[in-house]
């Protein structure tokens, strides 16, 4: 971190032989130089960021509106006990399913996030591995 | 504040909760207090480095806790269980709204608000648009939600503190026993905050996650236990009692309608992104995968309680009908009584004192819990934002400790003037709150973070507009209940249509087309800002102390060359530590001690 103005030619040199087409378009981004406009993104990364966004976004919409908007629309289905645990229908999507929705997306966002960097040649610090080891399930 | 007569109306004395003073419980709550004060007086500070970020030194586990703790507030513990009691469906907007909002923080904020790396919601409001009149109206904003939000949490402890102390009416004159016990259980909470600052705090609210989580599902299991409703899931089991429970528990749009339960969740999910005492927690992590992966651990911790709290409603429900009178109906349970259904649950079952005090000290905590972390992100907003930066650049050390520490002092003295005669239930006072951040900080940062030509003219013109939206509802619904000759709400049209509680799905879409509006008529900012932004969003791994300003700095010739100018303004100390930390980081500690002594 000590020496960022150089960090562009330092990256392509060490990258040089194991690069992916991914990792070479990072070493090659200027990111400081790449327009910041979440309608419009400017880098490689980016893009794929956003793309991994918009689709978690999707399905969270989905997720926290779509049961009770169900139900607006159509009561008496929507309502109707579930087999098993015997929750009316609509009661337990919106209890139980959002919620959980919310923590498997979280989780599922941020194991994108990790493949991205991946994907992009891009490391976390060696005390963030650290960390993350046992945390990460 | 003025009359004891307005002060007298309080009737907060909850039907059928056993109220007298009880030894073992007792104990219990000022053991755990002890314990607080313990590792508060074990890891004091002294210097302001480490009273707002806890040295950033905190792993993805036990930050997740702090998140959970920071987040499971009285409203978590007490209101939601109590909202879902009395509202039904409509209850389980708290359980969407404040756990589904995380999901939003992280893929929008959560890492690169670790990358912009300031230490408060004002902090970042200020550098990104360059304005101290936009960092002193995030300063307030933090002040007002910290004010707003413990409100509840004050209600809360006094509740459960009657049942755990007993009733001490007219001990402090023309006080019934609820608002004895806010007093009392306010003066605790500041003298215990006013000792320990945010890293005391932080390892506090690890363990403190661990007391309420602990409390609330062991009570949950043995109260589904003991009456036979749940055997090992109680989450899932309580299903087979709903239709037990009368059709009020889980009809839908029965108390209100699809429009307000669209908005209440809306406004509880976007304010949950911008709160900033939960904003604060994503500076104190090393890095922004930490600050990504404690947010999905955060989030867990969170459902854990979330999972279970409409459960315990359900069997509070049914202990209720069942031995005092029928829930619903008329008269039905009071709302007084909604809100200790969780400790009234576990005593109707015939449980131990003892056990009963545990699940009511987790209430305790949770309340504490809670408001530590507000009334530091407000006091930092007062202390750091407003006083150092703006009316007192030369300030001490042990001067903006001070400041913050009465800022602390006033913030408890606020809430509890108002606690003493709450508008509105614990959930509700909370969701005020919400609105609040969600119309005037989450625009700010989503804008701020992902539109890097949003300026300082947009910035001001929409926390202007949202800040008036927001106080609109306010003054219609609530204001009127603390002014006894008038009657809420003053306009039903306009508690329809923009609900206190929902009012972000209204505020938010003008504050964005405002700030959007005046950003685009006015000229784009500095390149530096711009380069400040693209830094929160490029891939490559920042250090562990650095920010995205130490990264612009020392990066390009333009801005080595500016650099001079630049510690010039309030950022000098700031601006120091960029050229140091750049240049080495082994000098920290002669860096860390320079900025100090600037700051």
């Amino acid at each position: 971190m000590t020496d960022n103005s150089s960090r562009s030619s330092d990256d392509a040199a060490t990258d040089g032989g194991v690069a992916t087409g991914a990792a070479q378009k990072h070493s090659d981004t200027d990111y400081l130089g790449a327009e910041v406009n979440i309608l419009n993104p400017s880098t490689p990364y980016m893009r794929d960021h956003l793309r991994i966004v918009w689709s978690g976004f999707a399905v969270w919409v989905l997720a926290v509106w779509g049961p009770v908007t169900l139900t607006r629309l159509a009561p008496g289905p929507m309502t109707n006990q579930m087999p098993i645990l015997g929750f009316p229908l609509h009661y337990f999507l919106v209890a139980f399913g959002a919620p959980t929705s919310a923590l498997i997306l979280a989780f599922w966002y941020s194991r994108k996030r990790d493949a991205l960097d991946e994907k992009y040649g891009i490391e976390h610090g060696t005390a963030d591995v650290a960390t993350d080891g046992g945390a990460d399930e | 504040m003025k009359a004891s007569s307005i002060l007298l109306q309080s009737e907060l004395l909850p039907e059928a909760l056993d109220i007298s003073f009880k030894v073992g419980p007792a104990l219990l709550v000022i053991g755990m207090l002890g314990l607080f004060l313990t590792i508060g007086f074990v890891f004091r500070v002294a210097d302001t480095e480490d009273m707002w970020v806890a040295g950033r030194s905190i792993g993805n586990v036990e930050n997740g806790m702090a998140i959970g703790a920071n987040w499971m507030s009285a409203a978590s513990y007490l209101g939601m269980a109590a909202s879902i009691a009395l509202a039904g469906f409509y209850g389980l907007v708290y359980v969407v709204g404040w756990t589904t909002g995380y999901f939003i923080l992280l893929i929008f904020l959560a890492a690169q608000l670790r990358r912009f790396g300031k230490y408060t919601a004002p902090d970042f409001v200020g550098d990104r648009f360059n304005s101290d009149t936009a960092r002193a109206i995030a300063a307030v904003t933090t002040f007002l939600i910290g004010f707003v939000y413990a409100i509840g949490q004050a209600k809360g402890m006094a509740l459960v503190g009657l049942y755990i102390f007993g009733n001490y009416g007219g001990l402090i004159p023309g006080l019934d026993g609820y608002q004895v016990m806010v007093v009392a259980m306010m003066v605790v909470t500041v003298g215990y905050l006013t000792l320990s600052g945010m890293l005391g705090a932080t390892k506090n609210q690890a363990v403190q996650y661990v007391i309420l989580i602990l409390a609330f599902v062991v009570g949950l299991f043995v109260v589904g236990y003991t009456n036979g409703y749940s055997t090992v899931l109680p989450q899932l089991e309580y299903g087979m009692l709903i239709s037990e429970l009368g059709s009020e528990f889980s009809e839908p749009f029965a108390s209100s309608s699809y429009y307000l339960w669209v908005a209440t969740t809306f406004s509880l999910i976007v304010g949950t992104c911008g709160l900033p005492h939960v904003l604060v927690r994503f500076y104190t992590v090393e890095s922004e995968r930490t600050a990504r992966w404690s947010t999905v651990w955060g989030l867990f911790f969170i459902c854990i309680l979330y999972w279970s709290a409409p459960a315990f409603a359900a069997f509070g429900t049914d202990l209720y009908s069942q031995t005092v009178s029928p829930t619903y109906g008329d008269p039905g349970m009071t709302s007084a009584a909604s809100e200790v259904i969780v400790v009234l649950a576990a005593q109707l079952s015939g449980l131990p004192d003892w056990f009963v005090g545990i699940v009511a000290a987790g209430g305790i905590a949770a309340a504490i819990a809670t408001v530590a972390g507000l009334f530091i992100a407000g006091s930092s907003a007062i202390s750091h934002d407003i006083y150092t930066n703006i009316i007192n650049e030369d300030a001490t050390q042990r001067q903006q400790i001070l400041v913050g520490r009465l800022s602390i002092v006033a913030l408890g003295a606020l809430t509890t003037l108002a606690a003493l005669n709450p508008a509105s239930s614990i959930a509700a006072l909370v969701g005020y709150a919400f609105s609040l951040a969600g119309s005037v900080l989450f625009p700010m940062f989503f804008l701020g973070m992902w539109w890097e030509n949003a300026n300082r003219q947009g910035a001001l013109a929409g926390m202007t507009t949202g800040l008036t939206l927001w106080s609109l509802p306010m003054i219609n619904q609530i204001v009127p209940t603390y002014i006894g000759s008038l009657e809420a709400p003053l306009s039903t049209g306009l508690a329809t249509w923009m609900p206190a509680i929902g009012s972000a799905l209204i505020t938010l879409p003008v504050v964005f087309v405002v700030t959007i509006a005046v950003s685009m008529a006015t000229d784009e900012p500095s390149l530096e800002t711009k380069r400040i932004v693209r830094q929160c969003h490029s891939p490559e791994p920042m250090g562990q102390q650095e920010t995205a300003e130490d990264v612009v700095a020392a990066d390009g010739g333009e801005d080595v060359a500016t650099d001079g100018g630049r510690a010039v303004d309030d950022a000098a100390a700031e601006g120091d530590r960029a050229v140091d930390d750049a240049a080495a980081d082994e000098s920290r500690a002669v860096d860390d001690a320079t900025t100090e002594e600037e700051r």
